[in-house]
């Protein structure tokens, strides 16, 4: 029912996001500028940058905050987020490193391949570090937080060494923006999230096992090890696709499964479909704020995240009883 | 597709203009008006918001499309423009989209002012115009460069350093940066170390480090015109280490204008930069 | 090895690493000199400027600095019972960066000494709000709670700063040092309340030392042992929040110390507080100590932001640690 509820909120956002900006149009002229009728310049905003847009928007959301939860779960730790295994820093360190050093040479179209290039290569990193007769879900953390503060400086150490020109743009991705999203990208987007759902499905049953202790979770004989290795490797496939194309927004994959979990009873599947659903509409919202508020000015969304995604979270929290 | 960035479409149009322009970065903004070229839309400046004082004038009814970093793609769109004047680094992700509207013309280094300036003259059908400018440009760093040698005799060519003050700390902008390009033109010459370094500027944060930009003659802008920043740069100046470098020792200090030395990128604000050296020539001794 | 000789050996460690500090830099002092600099100082000889005028001030700014960092950061793992708590988790940094940025870019605040207060405030401001509304709602503060609370706040925090950067395009150059910490060129006698103030929420902690143990072993049996556990946990939040305030504001932020520094103390000595605490203090001050003079000649004649340098020296530290396993198996 709440799903339903979500789905129904979700959908509202989106049309609200093609009908809202610097023209606002009515749902029908929007439909009208989709079959491409009428002023050629409003079919133009609606069909190639609204449209694109707004899909991004809802695909890097719902990825990350997918990926946040599966997170929250094998590390059992609320706090964990694709930041805390150095998904998001390592991400962030590869595109700022390619944005100072080789952007100015080979173009900025390889930013993604960087980014998750970046992402994949610190997991593995902390992966192979935590290893030792198994990776336990604290020791992954732990070094997931050194491996990210190391990320972290290299970063903060580029971003303040480069000219100023750099800096700026390297900020705007560190921010998190789907700013000129077109339909190349949604597509390549949705695809990789479309490759991976199969496999999420498979081993979304196994997801609340891994909340269990690692001795029980032995004892009614699961393989816990390969389980979490394999649960880990899909949610940094989704969130590092995710920051690959949104930039570094990584609160989305904190706070949208918090958000789910309040809202819907336990089990991974309606927790998952809500996280998809809270993380889509909060990053297409924060978009929307981003790019109408302070027209003409067109603001990463990674600002708007929290901004929006803050006050609810708090009051969901302080409304509950323990 | 990147490599062809540039495709106008229909250079047989010679009775074209005027040209509905919107420029993406502020050396772009600066050489269309420099060109007599008022764009039909420009984004914010870095400083001095939303426009650099030099050009506001020029610029006054001109509306604005947002940041240089992200700017609103929905309002170019409604200023149906002709041709959009974009740099390669900012907004090679968006040229797809800009592609669709009209012509882009994507610049690969923003500071190479005399470079854009060809290049817009050439988009903008007033390649004649451009041409004009770059050689009174060229006349005008000739004669002055004759006047700087005479001025310093025997000392020239003096080397120099361009120091941007900040309130933590100080940066010397180096040969490959704006202000270098033109310095260098001028025929001035930096330090060993200073040639040494990469990058546009070298960031020292601790004072022990000056003796980096000893040279024989200063440049010197502040951020920000404040009370508490007078008094840091009052603090700097007099510091025993900063007494002991060449230029101070020498009253070879000169303060200019920080828009036009770091953040302009184009003819206008290079020619500000002149107006700014010319005080030097004329001058005896330092204000 | 007993707590007492671990301890004393990580003073003497501090003590050299403070007299080193006073030698290293873009031209190397012998500590002879630094010291007669320091007794007899010759106003003429550059060298004793040098050392009286930059050296000394960052050296003792590290050392507090770095205490408060670890410390604060300890009372945090044990207010929260979390190991990931950080004093950053409080909002800290967050708020103290955004208040800092608001005030240097809407009302053009650039001097120094007005940048300490700004960013002390706002780190009280932030810690305030997330421990209010770590205790909204039931009777007493769930740890569960306030690093939520903290995570979410943290991410406002940041984004209002990121909001006002991004429009604010300048302010991002101007400030960006500070956000990556640094200890340069800070005066003494504008620093001196912050560092009065850390000096007292140091002692403070340690006089808690013992109440912390008890609420470390879990609030069922704190209670049980009379504990008046919110009593205590209020002051705990006030002192994190001293602490990590003061630092934030004499040094920017600098992320990686309250965070590491406990756990690699908790390896050398007891989970006793009233060890741990002196421990965390001495190694927090050595290491960023160690740091700042790293960062200082690694890539002459610009300097490393002391943030990134206590990350690339502790970083390495922090994950051989974890490794060696112990209590994290």
């Amino acid at each position: 029912m709440r799903l339903m509820i979500a789905a129904a909120v979700t959908a509202l956002v989106a049309l609200a996001s093609l009908c809202l900006g610097k023209v606002v149009l009515s749902p029908l002229a929007v439909l009208r500028a989709l079959f491409g009728e009428g002023d050629q310049s409003l079919v133009f905003i609606v069909e190639q940058l609204r449209l694109p847009r707004l899909l991004l928007a809802a695909l890097v959301g719902a990825a990350l905050s997918v990926s946040g939860l599966i997170l929250q779960a094998i590390i059992r730790n609320p706090l964990a987020s694709p930041d805390l295994l150095g998904i998001t820093s390592g991400a962030s360190a590869a595109a700022v490193l390619y944005l100072s050093s080789f952007a100015a040479v080979l173009g900025q179209r390889f930013i993604p391949l960087a980014a998750m290039l970046g992402a994949g290569l610190a997991v593995l990193t902390v992966y192979l570090l935590a290893w030792k007769q198994g990776a336990s879900p604290l020791r992954l953390v732990l070094i997931g937080v050194g491996i990210s503060a190391l990320l972290a400086a290299a970063t903060t150490f580029m971003l303040v060494f480069s000219p100023l020109s750099t800096t700026l743009s390297a900020y705007v991705w560190l921010t998190g923006s789907v700013y000129g999203a077109n339909w190349a990208e949604a597509r390549a987007l949705a695809f990789w999230l479309l490759a991976l759902l199969p496999l999420l499905v498979v081993l979304s049953r196994q997801v609340m096992v891994q909340q269990l202790d690692d001795g029980l979770a032995r004892g009614i004989g699961v393989r816990v090890e390969w389980l979490r290795a394999a649960l880990l490797m899909v949610s940094v496939a989704l969130a590092g696709a995710a920051i690959a194309w949104g930039g570094a927004m990584a609160f989305v994959g904190l706070i949208a499964p918090h958000i789910a979990k309040r809202l819907v009873a336990a089990g991974f599947a309606g927790q998952a479909a809500m996280s998809a659903l809270s993380g889509a509409s909060l990053l297409m919202l924060a978009d929307l704020a981003g790019r109408t508020l302070f027209l003409p000015l067109d603001l990463p969304a990674g600002i708007f995240v929290a901004v929006l995604g803050t006050p609810f979270f708090l009051y969901l929290l302080i409304r509950q009883r323990h | 597709m990147g490599l062809l960035a540039w495709r106008l479409l229909a250079p047989t149009a010679q009775a074209a203009p005027p040209m509905r322009v919107v420029t993406l970065f502020q050396g772009a903004t600066d050489t269309a008006v420099a060109l007599g070229v008022t764009p039909c839309g420009v984004v914010d400046s870095w400083s001095e918001k939303p426009m650099y004082r030099y050009l506001r004038a020029a610029l006054a009814e001109v509306p604005h499309v947002g940041l240089e970093t992200q700017p609103s793609l929905e309002d170019i769109a409604l200023l149906a423009p002709d041709l959009i004047v974009a740099s390669r680094f900012r907004h090679e992700r968006i040229a797809v989209l800009l592609e669709q509207l009209c012509p882009v013309l994507m610049l690969d280094e923003v500071f190479e002012f005399e470079r854009t300036l060809l290049r817009m003259g050439a988009a903008l059908h007033r390649r004649q115009l451009a041409m004009d400018i770059q050689a009174g440009w060229r006349r005008r760093v000739a004669r002055l460069r004759e006047r700087l040698a005479r001025r310093f005799a025997d000392d020239w060519p003096l080397t120099v350093s361009v120091l941007d003050i900040r309130e933590d700390h100080v940066r010397s902008y180096l040969p490959g940066s704006f202000s270098g390009s033109v310095l260098d033109q001028l025929g001035f010459t930096w330090s060993e170390a200073s040639r040494a370094a990469s990058g546009v500027s070298i960031k020292l944060t601790s004072r022990e480090s000056l003796p980096v930009v000893d040279a024989d003659i200063f440049f010197v802008f502040l951020r920000a015109d404040t009370p508490s920043m007078q008094r840091s740069y009052q603090a700097l100046v007099g510091h025993p280490l900063w007494q002991r470098l060449r230029a101070p020792r020498r009253g070879r200090v000169w303060q200019v204008d920080g828009v036009a030395w770091s953040l302009s990128g184009g003819i206008l604000g290079a020619n500000l930069m002149l107006d700014d050296i010319e005080r030097v020539a004329t001058a005896a001794v330092a204000s | 090895m007993s707590d007492a000789r671990t301890l004393s050996i990580a003073a003497v460690l501090l003590l050299c690493c403070g007299v080193l500090s006073l030698s290293f830099g873009a031209s190397w002092i012998p500590p002879s000199e630094a010291m007669i600099a320091l007794v007899r100082p010759d106003g003429m000889n550059l060298d004793h400027i040098l050392v009286n005028s930059t050296r000394l001030p960052r050296t003792l700014l590290a050392i507090v600095v770095g205490a408060c960092l670890a410390v604060a950061g300890a009372l945090m793992q044990a207010l929260t019972r979390n190991p990931l708590a950080s004093p950053g988790l409080f909002g800290i940094n967050a708020g103290a960066a955004f208040c800092l940025i608001l005030f240097t870019s809407v009302f053009s605040l650039s001097s120094p000494e007005q940048w300490l207060w700004c960013a002390f405030l706002g780190a009280a401001i932030a810690g305030g709000l997330v421990w209010l509304i770590g205790n909204a709602g039931q009777g007493s503060l769930s740890p569960l709670r306030i690093v939520l609370a903290g995570a979410a706040m943290t991410a406002m925090f940041s984004a209002f700063s990121q909001a006002l950067l991004v429009i604010n395009q300048d302010g991002l150059d101007t400030v960006l040092f500070w956000l990556a910490g640094s200890l340069t060129e800070r005066s003494l006698s504008t620093a001196a309340p912050l560092l009065i103030c850390s000096a007292i929420a140091l002692g403070g902690a340690w006089l808690l030392a013992g109440q912390v143990n008890v609420l470390n072993a879990g609030v069922q049996i704190a209670v049980g042992l009379g504990q008046r556990t919110g009593w205590i946990r209020l002051l705990i939040s006030v002192l994190v929040v001293a602490l990590a305030g003061s630092a934030v504001a004499l040094a920017g932020s600098i992320g990686f110390i309250g965070l590491v520094v406990p756990h690699m103390v908790r390896r050398l000595l007891s989970v006793d507080h009233r060890w741990l605490l002196p421990g965390c203090a001495l190694v927090g001050a050595t290491l960023l100590l160690l740091a700042d003079m790293l960062a200082r000649v690694v890539i002459l004649p610009q300097e490393v932001p002391v943030g990134v340098m206590t990350a690339v020296f502790g970083a390495p530290f922090f994950i051989a640690l974890v490794r060696r396993g112990g209590r994290y198996g």
